[in-house]
């Protein structure tokens, strides 16, 4: 018992600083403990229950760099820009706070179905699949048709190709590595590019408000519904990769406000972290690459399953706390840093990761996704345009297209 | 601002128009089975070999190919892509593959996305007349006429088939002949098998690993 007490801990300690740390994934810590497991006389379940302490934690605290300093995780990005605005409202805290409901709201609903959401998903999504891509592609043709003008809706359809092409270049052909190549790409877009704009147009960060009212879950309930069941679907199927999971959830979230957004972006993706643990036992299959390592730790069946989400409530629990209080500091602390001085920081620190991962490539790509992010900013038309970096290889790929375009592109 | 937009919109073209040229320095290639190791994990590769192995599951497909260099590769071909595929794919096709480098459970496979990642190209059939002692060990796929059906043991099947006068026992487990996936067969259909070729109480018999290896051309 203690030394999974133990485990359990080391996840959580894991999961925060991956969760702190842009660019650093869980993905990046799970095979050292793995390594951990094949050199040591730890029980399996000890380690796996420390790598889904890891997940659940991370997925966590990773809003909260994603709300201070608007460096997005894969994942996060979508959060970012609603958050990045309450921050500037001197609302961040209250931005934690949405994002602990949609984590914690996800959590538990996701626990609580999924035998249901087991049985209906399969159905579900093979009735959906075939008629995906007209999906897809009439919310991108609603999304250009709301900027109304003549002027915004060519920008909005330039923003959207540039975006997608950039999308397909760089995860669908061998410039760089698919999973290496989302995180320049994503920062890019929605954060390096919102982080040069406010060097220039803002000079401090406003003083961030703590409000000490408790929770409300009731409120968000629709949205943490949505953001589950997205969720779910994306964390299950194996054919669905992190762009096609972002996606559907981004569809399944257009909530009204930036708060709904939030918490349903949050749901989404805690419950894409955990179905990917539940497809392990349902599918045989892992869906990421923490579930992967807890799949080659141990076999699962019902009664590790029903661990791993005893672990996971549990640790929930913890994180939640965790996420507040650390979300609490920064709110505190924000603005006692040189606002100019901690852009160039951060904006430095995802060129140096970017160049880590992913070489002189993933420098190039994150100087261009940047260069598109800025487009939207400055022509005045929505941001949400460069979803079009996931958007347009979805589609492609719902239609079965995705070969064809890159074969006559000579790729 | 004016100045920021274009600054943005050269920017972004000319750093696309770099993607896109190293994109096409580095498009994937045929590469051979046996040069695929960890360095190629998350990145494009094409394969193409014969498909030695292959097994069915919930609507899935899994291939394992065999090219010139001797190596093996699993190619799972999900249900959705699966679904997608004109054409079926056979034990012995000529198979090429673009997919990008996964490891699963340990194991190296390479996973097409869509339908048009995969070009099979059929193997014809052997005559039943032309197989000896020689191909024993050896995958082979056979047509003929069901001349018998017999039920062994606890649920096996054996279909002798026939061409020309000659015969061939097709050995079909019972793992195989109780899946949903195996198709009813009777005497006087013609039936493509392919399996392994291999000698039993001095007869040569082929057999079945796969509800796949067995499809019926003509039903009587």
């Amino acid at each position: 018992m203690l030394e999974l007490l133990a485990f359990i801990a080391l996840g959580i300690a894991m999961g925060i600083i991956t969760g702190l740390l842009p660019g650093i994934h869980v993905n990046n810590l799970s095979p050292m403990l793995m390594a951990l497991a094949v050199a040591s006389v730890f029980a399996p379940m000890s380690l796996a229950a420390a790598i889904m302490a890891m997940t659940i934690t991370n997925t966590f605290i990773s809003y909260i760099p994603s709300t201070f300093l608007g460096a997005p995780e894969p994942g996060s990005e979508l959060s970012v820009l609603p958050a990045h605005r309450l921050l500037m409202q001197g609302k961040g805290y209250e931005a934690v706070e949405l994002a602990a409901i949609g984590c914690f709201g996800g959590l538990v609903l996701s626990v609580a179905l999924v035998l249901p959401m087991s049985l209906l998903m399969g159905p579900t999504y093979k009735m959906l699949r075939p008629q995906m891509y007209l999906l897809l592609t009439a919310v991108v043709v609603l999304m250009v048709a709301l900027e109304r003008s003549k002027t915004k809706i060519v920008w909005a359809i330039t923003i959207f190709l540039l975006s997608g092409f950039l999308g397909l270049l760089s995860l669908d052909t061998n410039i760089c590595r698919s999973d290496a190549a989302l995180m320049p790409l994503l920062s890019g877009l929605f954060g390096v590019s919102a982080l040069l704009l406010s060097l220039k147009n803002e000079g401090k960060m406003p003083e961030q408000r703590i409000d000490d009212r408790p929770l409300e879950m009731k409120r968000h309930l629709k949205p943490i519904c949505v953001g589950t069941a997205a969720g779910a679907v994306t964390g299950f199927f194996p054919t669905i990769g992190p762009s096609q999971g972002t996606v559907l959830a981004q569809i399944a979230t257009r909530s009204s406000g930036s708060r709904e957004f939030i918490v349903s972006v949050c749901s989404v993706n805690m419950a894409k972290a955990l179905f990917s643990f539940v497809a392990l036992y349902a599918i045989g299959n892992a869906r990421s690459g923490a579930a992967a390592a807890v799949g080659e730790l141990m076999e699962i069946g019902p009664r590790e399953l029903l661990f791993l989400l005893g672990v996971a409530l549990f640790v929930g629990g913890i994180a939640v706390i965790l996420h507040m209080k650390l979300g609490r500091l920064a709110a505190r602390n924000i603005g006692r840093l040189p606002y100019r001085a901690t852009c160039i920081a951060v904006i430095a620190s995802i060129a140096g990761l970017s160049f880590y991962y992913s070489g002189l490539v993933g420098l190039l790509i994150l100087a261009t996704s940047t260069a598109i992010g800025i487009l939207p900013a400055v022509v005045n038309v929505k941001r949400t345009h460069c979803m079009g970096v996931l958007m347009l290889p979805c589609i492609l790929y719902f239609a079965g297209l995705k070969s064809g375009v890159l074969s006559a592109f000579g790729l | 601002m004016e100045k920021i937009t274009k600054l943005g919109l050269l920017c972004s073209l000319v750093g696309l128009a770099a993607i896109y040229a190293g994109a096409v320095y580095v498009r994937p290639s045929v590469t051979p089975i046996a040069k695929i190791d960890n360095e190629f994990i998350g990145l494009k590769v094409i394969i193409s070999g014969q498909v030695v192995d292959l097994r069915e599951s919930n609507g899935h497909l899994f291939l394992t190919l065999q090219d010139n260099s001797d190596g093996t590769m699993a190619v799972p071909i999900f249900s959705s892509v699966r679904s997608q595929l004109g054409d079926s794919i056979e034990m012995l096709d000529e198979v090429q593959v673009t997919g990008e480098v996964t490891l699963y459970q340990g194991a190296l496979e390479v996973v097409p996305e869509e339908a048009g990642d995969i070009s099979i190209v059929h193997s014809p059939c052997l005559g039943i007349s032309s197989i000896d002692n020689s191909l024993i060990g050896e995958p082979i796929k056979v047509r003929g006429i069901v001349d018998k059906r017999e039920i062994v043991g606890k649920g096996n099947i054996i279909l002798t088939l026939g061409e020309d006068g000659a015969q061939l026992a097709v050995f079909v487990p019972s793992s195989v002949a109780g899946s949903s996936e195996f198709p009813e067969v009777h005497v006087g259909y013609v039936v493509q098998a392919s399996g392994w070729l291999q000698m039993y109480e001095n007869e040569l018999e082929l057999r079945i690993t796969g509800a796949s290896n067995i499809r019926v051309i003509e039903a009587a």
